[in-house]
């Protein structure tokens, strides 16, 4: 196992830059998941990663090591594809051998090492059967048994679980992470689906455009976005935006008016000089609730109920056009056309700049921290 | 490229790579080479330098003078373009009109029709020479353009039927049946709708048919081997078997036979190469 | 795209349908099948002179194949044309798997030039090849024996067209310098089908471009190579061009070069000191129809049933 260094890592096709300076640090055992949109460059970082794309500008380091120039197979890397990738015409047991067989390791030393990555995976009975033959699931987990046999220094996904159909999702996610846990490796996952990021990483990266929005554990990324985007993407349903405009500031205070007329007062430390201006309101639907009885209100009119059971989502439509999502208790009788006011602690909002850049918050209460 | 970033592995590979590939493209294009610039020269040029190009002391037309003067070499370039058009636009219509039938229409024996068909593609139709003269007597087609064309519209079919027909399968089924919704009848569906739709396929039939029948020499031997009736491939080599010394007009007839097949070559190498490599893989 | 058969009822489209059907299935039938099933059947046949053709049943076989006057003749061109299949099938078809697997390899720059040059000889007519080899292999000219200078080779030169144990194989290599393109298009359609994913799991399990080439794409585009080489034998049985337009129809010197579709010819048309004899013509030529069947049939039944092809 192994630790990784990336040091402004820059990719480019021609005269398109993809990649624009990436810095990272992964420790020996981390999981760490790269998400973010289509085309932010998680999957081309992943490769390059693993030595099937060259580096234009910048430094990878595996295990102390300088690997720019590379074959990934001296990398110590081993990958698990979105599609599997496995080779059609082997069996399950050759699929896994290939490898090594490739290094040339005798015959008995191949033969444990199949094995025992079949027993770990349960794949004992499929040995001898081709690809062709199994299912979804069982071709993930070949996938993986290839990866594991290699004993590399550091395992890659690249979205293994999006060929999946939802039931499969879940139970294989699960069986990532007991793997990681058993193996204690170091692992970089990519994935788009906030949720496995969140369930599965030690630290998530955040991309967009080709930068990192931000690094963080799940916790510090749900709590303490530091962008909006990053608030946008973590968390389903999504964060709720809203224009609000700074009516005054004071010492770690600043006043702002929600449409509707409502004023708030909220704990951030805002400069003066954004007095005036027009900053951008977040709020989870999980920390709304019906009533007046937080320092944040808003009201509007019902559009869509979605009842789900254990909770039900209202779908406001506020004064000013904007829509908030509200999430309320399963059993909540509100239909559609009432006008409904919703509101949360004041220290649960998030402010960002004109920039999308978030305002410090101001002593933030324990459940809407991160445990450090 | 970030130069010190490539492995010297892969640069080395890259050069390997390269230089077989060149190597080879050498060997292939060479010859046709040598021939066309030498077409260009005095006899003397010919044989004192003939690797090198034409130039002011060896540059010379008299070779495509005497061909095109001891020989009606006009009438076998019409002669060949008029056969290979007119055989296209048949295959095209007639092929169209059963790839059609056989991928749209239910009907018995639509199978055992497709596979009959299919047949062709592997089927050397030389092998019936003996009879296709004696049919093509019998026909009072000897020696005709005809005689040319209704043999190699047989042999175009199964290829071009079976390319339509798969072809004709991706149309998306939508489109049809609007069609009949409309009430529109059979003959105009295929007509009106059909027949336009196919206009991406055009392009690859037509470079396959067209080719084997530019360059056959064994039909027009055997069939229209009579004065005016030739085609250049059969021209050329009655031309040559005349003129075999005289080393000027062979290479000037050769370069004219060469040219016309290379420029549409150049022009249609993209669709001939997609169709060659679609419809074969199957 | 998945396609699903023929959808409609043709119960309510009779007349088009025979009509969409109808003059392809003529002219095919007229031209193509007949022909063929009708030269089997002139195959049994004989005119003797003046006379009108009478049913022979097997005799003309029986010449073809035992006569003295005839067989070895038949049995030389039958053996010649194998000779000229071993040819493609051990240069031909290597050389074009080889470039195929080259010209697949990622991230290759100018590949789509070097693919339309090196398929131009397979565009040309099999008579111009014919003759351009001809002259370049000219000791008259004398070029041919310029270039083996350049890569110090002159002195293994000599008329090869001319001479009796030569002339065959130079011929086969001229062959098979215009028709590589043919299983270097095909290979490499199939090598593009694999995904580029496979490469890539290769790559990372640790195997050199060559490895992948042989462990990988070479096992998935078996099929391909099957039907290339059932191709190459059809074409090969078939051929005539080539050896006519610089042999003539006497397949020279001293029949070296004859192969099926010169004999058939020769037969069929006459030469020389010998009558053309359409029925012998026939009998030589559903010879040549039984060996590709043979051959095609040993393939579909022996050989493709065999290679599965891989769902990529």
């Amino acid at each position: 196992m192994a630790d990784l260094k990336l040091d402004q890592i820059r990719k480019s096709y021609g005269a398109v830059d993809v990649l624009h300076g990436i810095d990272l640090d992964v420790k020996d055992g981390e999981f760490v998941v790269f998400v973010g949109p289509s085309g932010c460059g998680k999957s081309t970082l992943l490769r390059i990663i693993a030595g099937l794309e060259d580096i234009t500008g910048g430094d990878l380091m595996i295990d102390g090591e300088l690997v720019n120039t590379k074959s990934p197979r001296d990398r110590g890397i081993a990958m698990v594809f979105q599609s599997y990738a496995l080779y059609p015409h082997m069996t399950v047991y050759k699929n896994m051998a290939f490898g090594l067989k490739l290094d040339k390791q005798d015959k008995a030393a191949i033969d444990a090492r199949v094995r025992e990555a079949a027993r770990i995976l349960q794949l004992d009975q499929l040995l001898d059967r081709r690809p062709s033959e199994l299912s979804g699931g069982q071709r993930q987990r070949v996938a993986i048994g290839r990866a594991i046999v290699r004993q590399p220094k550091v395992f890659l996904f690249d979205e293994p679980l999006s060929n999946l159909d939802a039931a499969l999702r879940v139970q294989t996610r699960i069986e990532i992470a007991k793997l990681h846990q058993d193996l204690k490796s170091t692992i970089i996952y990519v994935t788009h689906d906030q949720v496995e990021a969140m369930t599965l990483a030690d630290k998530i990266v955040v991309m967009n455009g080709g930068n990192v929005e931000q690094v963080g554990s799940p916790m510090q990324l749900y709590h303490h976005p530091e962008t909006r985007f990053v608030a946008g993407f973590i968390g389903s349903p999504a964060m709720n935006f809203t224009s609000v405009t700074i009516d005054g500031v004071e010492q770690g205070k600043v006043t702002v008016s929600v449409p509707g007329g409502v004023k708030s007062v909220l704990p951030f430390d805002v400069p003066a000089s954004e007095i005036g201006s027009q900053v951008e309101l977040g709020i989870r639907p999980e920390h709304l609730s019906l009533g007046d009885q937080g320092e944040l209100t808003v009201n509007g009119e019902v559009d869509v109920v979605e009842k789900l059971g254990d909770s039900t989502y209202l779908y406001l439509k506020l004064a000013n056009g904007d829509r908030v999502t509200v999430r309320a208790p399963g059993h909540s009788r509100v239909k559609i056309g009432e006008t409904v006011t919703a509101s949360a602690p004041a220290g649960a909002a998030h402010l960002f700049n004109g920039q999308g850049k978030a305002f410090t918050k101001v002593d933030c209460p324990a459940e809407f921290s991160a445990e450090d | 490229m970030n130069f010190a970033n490539i492995r010297r592995e892969d640069a080395s590979r890259a050069v390997i790579v390269h230089a077989i590939l060149l190597t080879y493209t050498l060997v292939a294009l060479y010859p046709i080479f040598l021939v066309v610039i030498n077409a260009f020269k005095t006899r003397k040029g010919i044989f004192k330098d003939p690797m090198g190009l034409p130039n002011a002391d060896t540059f010379s037309l008299e070779g495509f003078t005497k061909v095109l003067a001891k020989s009606n070499f006009e009438l076998f370039f019409y002669n060949s373009f008029t056969v290979t058009i007119v055989t296209i636009v048949i295959v095209l219509l007639l092929a169209a009109m059963a790839a059609w039938a056989l991928s749209e229409y239910k009907f018995p024996g639509n199978t055992v029709l497709a596979l009959y068909l299919a047949i062709g593609i592997m089927v050397p139709i030389r092998l019936g020479s003996v009879s296709i003269l004696n049919l093509v007597v019998d026909m009072g087609l000897v020696n005709t353009l005809t005689a040319l064309v209704l043999v190699y519209v047989a042999q175009g079919l199964p290829l071009a039927i079976f390319i339509l027909t798969e072809f004709m399968h991706q149309i998306p089924k939508d489109l049809k049946e609007a069609a009949r919704c409309d009430g529109v009848g059979e003959f105009k569906i295929f007509f009106a709708i059909i027949l336009p739709l196919i206009r991406p396929a055009v392009a690859t039939v037509a470079v396959f048919t067209m080719i084997p029948i530019w360059n056959d020499l064994w039909f027009p031997l055997i069939l229209a081997p009579g004065d005016g009736k030739q085609t250049i491939t059969l021209g050329v080599q009655q031309f040559i078997g005349q003129y075999v010394t005289d080393w000027n007009a062979v290479l000037a007839s050769l370069s004219l036979a060469i040219i016309p097949i290379l420029i549409l070559y150049l022009i249609f190498s993209r669709q001939l190469i997609r169709g060659l490599t679609s419809g074969a893989v199957k | 795209m998945a396609h699903s058969g023929p959808m409609t009822d043709w119960r309510k489209a009779k007349l088009p349908v025979i009509a969409f059907l109808a003059p392809a299935t003529i002219i095919y039938t007229l031209f193509m099948i007949y022909p063929l099933l009708d030269s089997i059947r002139l195959s049994f046949y004989a005119t003797p002179s003046g006379g009108d053709a009478a049913f022979v049943g097997l005799d003309n076989y029986r010449t073809i194949l035992a006569d003295p006057d005839w067989s070895a003749t038949f049995w030389n061109s039958f053996w010649n044309n194998m000779k000229f299949f071993a040819v493609h099938m051990l240069i031909q078809n290597p050389i074009g798997i080889a470039l195929a697997g080259i010209l697949s390899l990622p991230q290759l720059r100018f590949r789509n030039t070097y693919r339309t040059m090196m398929i131009m000889p397979t565009m040309l007519s099999v008579v111009i090849v014919g003759f351009i080899w001809q002259l370049i292999l000219s000791p008259v000219w004398g070029v041919g024996a310029d270039l083996l200078d350049i890569v110090g080779l002159k002195s293994l030169f000599g008329p090869w067209l001319g001479k009796e144990g030569s002339a065959l194989i130079t011929l086969s290599f001229i062959s098979v310098w215009q028709w590589v393109g043919i299983p270097l298009m095909l290979i490499y359609a199939a090598l593009l089908a694999i995904p580029d994913d496979l490469v890539d799991a290769a790559i990372v399990d640790g195997a050199t471009h060559f490895e992948v080439f042989i462990h990988i794409k070479l096992p998935l585009v078996l099929p391909t190579v099957a039907m290339v080489s059932i191709l190459t034998f059809v074409g090969n049985f078939n051929a005539f061009d080539l050896i006519y337009a610089v042999k003539g129809a006497l397949a020279g010197p001293n029949f070296s070069t004859d192969i099926m579709g010169t004999l058939f010819y020769r037969t069929f048309f006459g030469y020389q000191l010998q009558l053309g004899n359409p029925h012998l013509g026939a009998t030589v030529a559903s010879l040549m129809f039984l060996i590709i069947l043979a051959g095609v049939l040993f393939y579909l039944f022996a050989i493709q049933r065999r290679l599965a092809r891989y769902q990529l």
